[in-house]
């Protein structure tokens, strides 16, 4: 049963055999209480995609707004900033509807698993992937910085919205992990524990993924200024690209870190 | 791995503490490793919070873990030492069981009841010995 109290759905349930072999526990049938859980995070994960998509419409439509009303004034960025905030209260109902998902869930256990030791964000996340999502939102917001202290109003406005926009996206993704961090486990034994380590790694990772990151500087230096912002701005993309694929190739597997905590 | 089983008939936070003092003193856990927060951990096991903290509290006496305030409670390098206490225990014992004449398999039984009482764990039964 998942947190409603209904049965899973057999799609659910085959999806969850699916991920079980993709993370090498194919071996172990499907639990109603594993089905209910990703089936609760893959609905998530669709509604925080389509908040960071509303995240890079609204910075872009705040950006042609304030080109088209002409300079002065900061109306378009509050506007910008009050946006950021409902979308980042948003996220969090988001979150807090998967940890009432798992709290019932858990309620329902007759034994509990946990770990012995506190696990921290290295443990989750790991140093490559947080290096990688940390190196490319810095280089994102020196860009924006070194475009805001230029002299050309309509770069110094869409630079502006860029801040605020990073701002929010790098606010969402701390609290996201933040939540991980903190969000209790819900297992019964060593196959359960391992799952549910998978799940909060594959969630940590997803919520430090850059590529919101360096889409922002695209869309809104691309302007019709053309100057070195726009081509670092271009130029953030292939390097992005290219330092979460050295790290997706480099890092250990979501599985391989989870049996590692579980198992030391 | 702690596992905590709602069905069995000792007390979940007594199946906590020897979980995690048999860790400790097999080595498992290393000396300095930081303990999930009591808060955590009665979240993560489905257990009250008074209930983590006794057997943390108990581990604390045990000198097995120490807290350090906001920082947490950390494995403590006592947890090696303790073997070598129940040692001693043990020789001390052995000479006071020699100097009243009493046999070894009595001494063993007198043992395990003893070890029984402070785990709340009913006494194995060892045919050979009866």
């Amino acid at each position: 049963m998942d947190g409603s109290g209904k049965d899973p759905r057999p799609g659910e349930l085959r999806a969850a055999r699916s991920w079980l072999a993709r993370h090498g526990l194919g071996d172990t049938p499907p639990t109603p209480l594993l089905a209910a859980r990703l089936a609760a995070r893959w609905r998530a994960r669709v509604v925080e995609q389509v908040l960071l998509a509303l995240l890079i419409m609204t910075a872009a439509a705040v950006y042609a707004f304030g080109v088209l009303s002409g300079p002065g004034g900061s109306g378009p960025l509050v506007l910008l900033g009050g946006l950021v905030v409902a979308l980042l209260a948003a996220r969090w109902q988001v979150e807090a509807w998967v940890r009432r998902v798992d709290r019932r869930a858990g309620a329902a256990l007759a034994r509990r698993a946990a770990h012995p030791v506190q696990l921290g964000w290295r443990a989750l996340l790991g140093r490559p992937h947080a290096a990688c999502a940390a190196g490319i939102h810095a280089a994102a917001l020196a860009l924006a910085a070194g475009a805001f202290a230029t002299g050309d109003t309509a770069v110094r406005r869409a630079a502006a919205v860029l801040l605020v926009a990073l701002a929010g996206a790098a606010a969402a993704a701390v609290l996201q992990l933040r939540d991980l961090l903190r969000r209790p486990v819900v297992a019964e034994d060593e196959v359960s524990l391992t799952a549910d380590v998978i799940m909060r790694i594959e969630d940590a990772r997803e919520s430090m993924s850059p590529g919101v990151v360096w889409s922002l500087p695209v869309i809104l230096l691309l302007g019709p200024t053309f100057g070195w912002w726009s081509a670092v701005s271009v130029g953030l993309v292939p390097l992005g690209l290219a330092a979460v694929a050295l790290v997706q190739l480099r890092a250990p597997s979501t599985a391989a870190m989870a049996r590692r905590i579980v198992a030391p | 791995m702690i596992v905590i089983d709602a069905a069995s008939p000792v007390p979940p936070f007594e199946q906590l503490r020897a979980q995690l003092a048999g860790r400790i003193q097999d080595r498992t856990l290393a000396v300095g490793a930081r303990l999930p927060t009591i808060r955590r951990l009665a979240a993560d096991l489905g257990l009250a919070v008074n209930t983590v903290g006794r057997a943390y509290r108990e581990l604390e006496e045990a000198g097995l873990i120490e807290t350090r305030g906001r920082a947490g409670s950390f494995v403590t390098a006592a947890g090696e030492q303790a073997r070598e206490r129940a040692r001693q225990a043990a020789a001390a014992y052995a000479a006071t069981v020699a100097a009243l004449g009493l046999g070894a398999d009595e001494a063993l039984r007198i043992a395990e009841a003893a070890l029984a009482a402070a785990t709340h764990r009913p006494v194995a039964d060892n045919p050979q010995r009866d």
